[in-house]
């Protein structure tokens, strides 16, 4: 019996093929969907968890407010802090700092430009970062000790046994060699704590000055408690004033500087602090992923349940044949509900394999490296769901067909088919809903990305190199100087210049002070040559440009922007001085997006000397201020020029590595996290007209089906092809039109929202709306022909037959 | 001569064999005659109204329709004709459920394209004449088996064809319901109607001027 079963069963898919595929690809599709979204969701709230003692280890975090534009806060915290703390209050098991800077790490003759984490000794003992290999015990056993993690032990000595063997080390200006002495495993993706290569904090010293370590205003490091079992973290941080009024000392006010500690596994989700050293995340993402990943599932169902319980009315009369043999109501059920389940498993295991085969896609899509694994909680939610969608599918044949007088059902009395209702339309208008609001979403964020590329930035961006110079001090300047000057001679090269930023980088130097009338101010520095604007084609407004070899200008010639001139009132600003500050504003600059598109341009200095920072009491700086060299190309031949550049920088320092970037490309990927946000919606309209389109035909299907003696009626009175489309056409076109009424306001939010996170924004217009709708109507309309189009073709004589 | 059928062939392949459902049918039906179509199921009764309804195809011969050649025309121009001269009677009455009666009488004139006011007039017009003008606003599920079937009648009527097709009209009806109808079908054609009908039973046959038996395809 169990066979005949089977095979009726296989028969029926293989009899109705495209009706099949698109049924059990949908719900694949659907499944596909929830489990890669919920592998990102899951990954998204279970940062930091793996931490054994996760429960015990805080961050410090540190807000400074000294009035109402001078409020501070910040992840990074005091050099000689955590040491204070762990010896002041015996609440506090461990403690380990972590400080992040670059190096140039050198083996042999090969040389990267690394980012290397220093941590105390506390650290293998607070985190359950494992060490694998080498001295497990104590991996800092004294200050020359270095940590590699798998990863970057391929890296330098492949095969090789690290252990024991030596790299060096070169940050500002010396050169210290390591001993590897641990392996430790990579740390985990989802950690907040990242790293490659571990020093001992030992060599504080060769990274901050004798001031730095001490002052408590200078935040440089992470620092990570961890409290013995059982302390209230809220308790001890009661008792921080104390300890703050004895170390500020004379510096100290009553209610300016608090500490407070924040538990490890919310530091990743937690956006209303600034990120430490790693980026951190906004809850916003992981809810709106998940709400979408489960819509998509749950339409996907609905839409596989529609689509089965249409096509089961054509099985009414094997119902009525097998009753009339003899079967009773309970094998009919078994049977349509073995059937239901056989092909919803068929659907879910092809959405798995879906799953295994986009992976990669998705990971690059989210910048996430996750690989789905099968644990209880996915797995039962996996089972869960066939059970659930199969007790769906089958239970029209099964409980309702089941239930009929087989004569009954043999005089096809039901044939008709039950209609859709309210609620069939209900679920098709909000499939509609997400769909117009995904593809207005697609249409908004292109243009304004198409927008942000291609907006006049105020200096030239075409054709412009930047190279590094990877070097810091003195040494770099005078280096950077010569290659400028080498490349001046070139043919091939319009311009070049030296700057300690150029412009794909997203913050200069931000600088605040307390101005004459006390009131506390901020600008942009950046520390320039004199051929900074000829080589970015910047222009002049007022006065004149940097002159080359004077040495009045190199000490105190400034050029400013607009802004500079309109936001702090200056009148006339040319061969003035301004504030304080011992400077002369030779020249005023038309305004230029030094910053991305994100920002709204901000008062602009640009200066040859460093000196302008003597009254400055606040300075940010976010990356190397190791010189860059942009050089501005005559020719299309790029190869042929970065071979020359190339060349040129051997010349003069053949030890290093040559790198360069186009300008005009490392602009564009400043705004990777605009270009993801386009794929994903991108994807996701995808995705969501896909569906739709599934629920859509099934309702279509239904449709046909109830409606087939009536379009049999209508042609016999004389309708015609395309009266008939027209008519059931119809009815899908009004259901696309109340949904683009719901998505137009939710779309038109949306988008407002997003575009907030820019300053300079496209308008969003009418016809994004419009050509969403359109579509949505075209597609509609091809998807009902299939079924329209079979019906008004088909012969009314069959359909009005009465036998 | 309103039709005319000569060597009338239908076939369908069964297993590589033929199996015939009309058979070599010659008939001529002149204006103003009611024919009855009768003979055992599976005879091909329903077929050949079929065939001269134009809702099915034949696969041999010639069939003349007010002088046009309808084995000639290409679909379209077929259904034109059959729009025009052509109306329909069904057993099941074949209503539609969701539109009121006065709907259903109204939907053949859609498909004509007549304006909304000469629409009014002519359901107006048969309503009237069918007396069931208080029933326009009723839907079909509201009325009996007898009174669908007089609105079937009226809408077949309404685009005013020279020919009815009728297929077992009363088959669903009983008795006195059944003769209602046919004297209806008697008065139309005594008013110049054209009927051709397919019917079980020897009674209603009786309404016809001539009767056509079939048997296996073919006419006895």
């Amino acid at each position: 019996m169990f066979k005949n079963y089977l095979k009726i069963a296989w028969r029926n898919l293989l009899k109705n093929k495209g009706y099949s595929l698109i049924n059990i690809s949908g719900l694949a599709v659907g499944v596909c969907c929830f489990i890669l979204i919920a592998l990102y969701v899951k990954n998204e709230f279970s940062y930091d968890r793996f931490h054994t003692n996760a429960d015990r280890i805080y961050r410090v975090w540190q807000h400074e407010n000294y009035g109402p534009k001078e409020d501070f806060v910040n992840t990074t915290t005091p050099v000689s802090m955590v040491n204070v703390l762990k010896n002041n209050y015996p609440e506090i098991e461990d403690g380990s700092r972590v400080h992040r800077f670059n190096a140039l790490v050198k083996k042999d003759k090969a040389e990267f430009n690394e980012t290397v984490r220093a941590v105390d000794p506390g650290f293998f003992k607070i985190f359950d970062f494992e060490i694998i290999k080498g001295n497990t015990t104590n991996p800092f056993s004294n200050a020359n000790s270095l940590v590699l993690t798998e990863a970057s032990a391929i890296k330098y000595f492949g095969d090789e046994d690290p252990i024991g063997k030596s790299l060096s080390l070169e940050f500002n200006n010396e050169v210290k060699f390591f001993e590897v002495s641990s392996i430790a495993a990579d740390p985990p993706q989802e950690s907040s704590i990242q790293f490659d290569i571990l020093v001992s904090f030992q060599n504080e010293a060769l990274f901050f000055g004798e001031r730095a370590r001490q002052s408590w205003f200078n935040v440089s490091v992470e620092s990570y408690l961890l409290l013995k079992p059982g302390q209230s973290p809220k308790l001890l941080e009661d008792k921080f004033p104390v300890i703050i009024e004895q170390y500020l000392g004379d510096n100290f006010e009553e209610d300016t500087f608090f500490l407070h500690l924040q538990p490890i596994d919310e530091i990743h989700l937690n956006s209303s602090l600034p990120p430490g050293l790693e980026p951190i995340s906004s809850p916003i993402y992981g809810y709106v992923m998940g709400t979408i990943g489960f819509l998509i599932l749950l339409l996907a169902c609905i839409n596989f349940i529609t689509l089965a319980v249409g096509r089961s009315f054509s099985r009414a009369t094997e119902v009525g044949v097998r009753k009339a043999l003899g079967a009773f109501r309970k094998q009919i059920i078994h049977q349509f509900w073995g059937e239901a389940f056989l092909v919803t498993l068929l659907a879910v295991l092809f959405g798995i394999g879906l799953a295994f085969i986009f992976q990669g896609t998705f990971n690059s899509l989210t910048g996430k490296p996750l690989a789905i694994t099968f644990d209880l909680s996915l797995l039962s939610i996996v089972a869960g769901l066939v059970l659930f969608v199969a007790l769906m599918a089958g239970i029209y044949p099964s409980i309702v067909l089941s239930k009929f007088n087989p004569i009954e059902v043999l005089r096809n009395k039901m044939g008709k088919g039950a209609s859709m209702g309210l609620f069939g339309k209900s679920l098709v208008v909000t499939q509609f809903v997400a769909s117009i609001v995904m593809l207005i979403g697609t249409l908004v964020i292109g243009r304004q990305i198409d927008f942000l590329v291609n907006k006049d930035l105020g200096y030239q961006k075409e054709a412009v190199v930047v190279v590094p110079t990877n070097m810091s001090g003195d040494e770099a300047t005078t280096f950077a100087d010569l290659y400028v000057t080498e490349l001046k001679k070139q043919p091939l090269v319009a311009n070049a210049s030296r700057s300690i930023f150029s412009f794909s980088e997203n913050g200069w130097i931000d600088v605040g002070f307390t101005d004459g009338t006390n009131t506390y101010q901020e600008f942009t520095v950046n520390v320039v040559d004199p051929g900074f604007l000829k080589t970015h084609n910047i222009r002049l407004t007022e006065g004149r440009d940097f002159q080359e070899g004077s040495s009045a200008e190199t000490q105190n010639g400034v050029l400013v922007n607009e802004t500079f001139v309109k936001r702090f009132g200056l009148q006339d600003p040319v061969g003035k001085p301004y504030d304080k500050f011992d400077i002369n504003i030779i020249g005023v600059m038309q305004d230029f997006n030094f910053e991305s598109l994100n920002n709204v341009i901000e008062p602009l200095m640009l200066t040859m000397n460093r000196a302008i920072f003597e009254h400055i009491e606040n300075v940010s700086i976010q990356y190397s201020t190791q010189p860059r060299v942009s050089v501005r190309l005559k020719t299309q031949d790029l190869g042929g020029a970065i071979a020359m550049l190339k060349t040129e920088w051997e010349k003069i320092n053949p030890a290093q590595e040559f790198e360069y970037r186009f300008l005009d490309e490392a602009l564009s990927a400043q705004y990777q996290n605009e270009l993801r946000s386009r794929s994903i919606v991108n994807i996701a309209s995808i995705l969501s007209i896909f569906i739709a389109c599934m629920g859509l035909f099934g309702l279509a299907t239904l449709t046909v089906a109830r409606r087939t003696s009536e379009i049999g009626i209508r042609k016999v009175m004389g309708a015609n092809v395309v009266d008939i489309v027209t008519m059931i056409s119809k009815d899908f076109v009004k259901l696309v039109l109340i949904a683009s009424l719901f998505a137009f306001p939710i779309a038109w939010w949306a988008m407002r929202e997003w575009l907030q996170g820019f300053a300079y924004t496209v308008d969003i217009g009418w016809w994004p709306f419009i050509a969403a709708c359109t579509t949505v109507v075209a597609i509609t309309l091809i998807t009902v022909s299939f079924q329209s189009i079979k019906a008004s073709l088909a012969n009314p004589v069959k359909s009005l037959r009465t036998e | 001569m309103l039709l005319q059928l000569n060597n009338i062939f239908k076939w369908v392949q069964q297993g590589g064999q033929r199996v015939f459902l009309l058979k070599d049918i010659n008939l001529e039906v002149e204006e103003g005659e009611f024919i009855s179509v009768m003979g055992p199921s599976g005879s091909g009764k329903s077929t050949l109204l079929n065939v001269i309804g134009m809702l099915d195809t034949f696969d041999e011969g010639e069939y003349n329709f007010l002088d046009e050649p309808v084995h000639q025309l290409k679909e379209k121009h077929r259904s034109n004709l059959y729009k025009q001269y052509i109306g329909f009677v069904f057993q099941a009455y074949h209503l539609i459920d969701e539109l009121t009666v006065y709907e259903n009488l109204e939907m053949p004139l859609l498909y004509k394209k007549i304006s909304g006011s000469e629409r009014k007039a002519m359901v107006a017009d048969m309503l009237d004449r069918f007396n069931i003008v208080g029933k326009k606003d009723l839907f079909p599920t509201q009325l009996s088996g007898g009174q669908q079937q007089l609105v079937g009648v009226a809408r077949a009527l309404i685009t005013k064809p020279k020919l009815i097709l009728a297929d077992e009209p009363t088959g669903n009806l009983n008795s006195k319901q059944g003769e209602d109808i046919m004297e209806l079908f008697k008065q139309l054609n005594d008013e110049g109607v054209t009927i051709i009908q397919v019917t079980h039973s020897e009674k209603n046959a009786e309404y016809g001027k001539r009767i056509i038996n079939l048997l296996d395809g073919r006419m006895v």
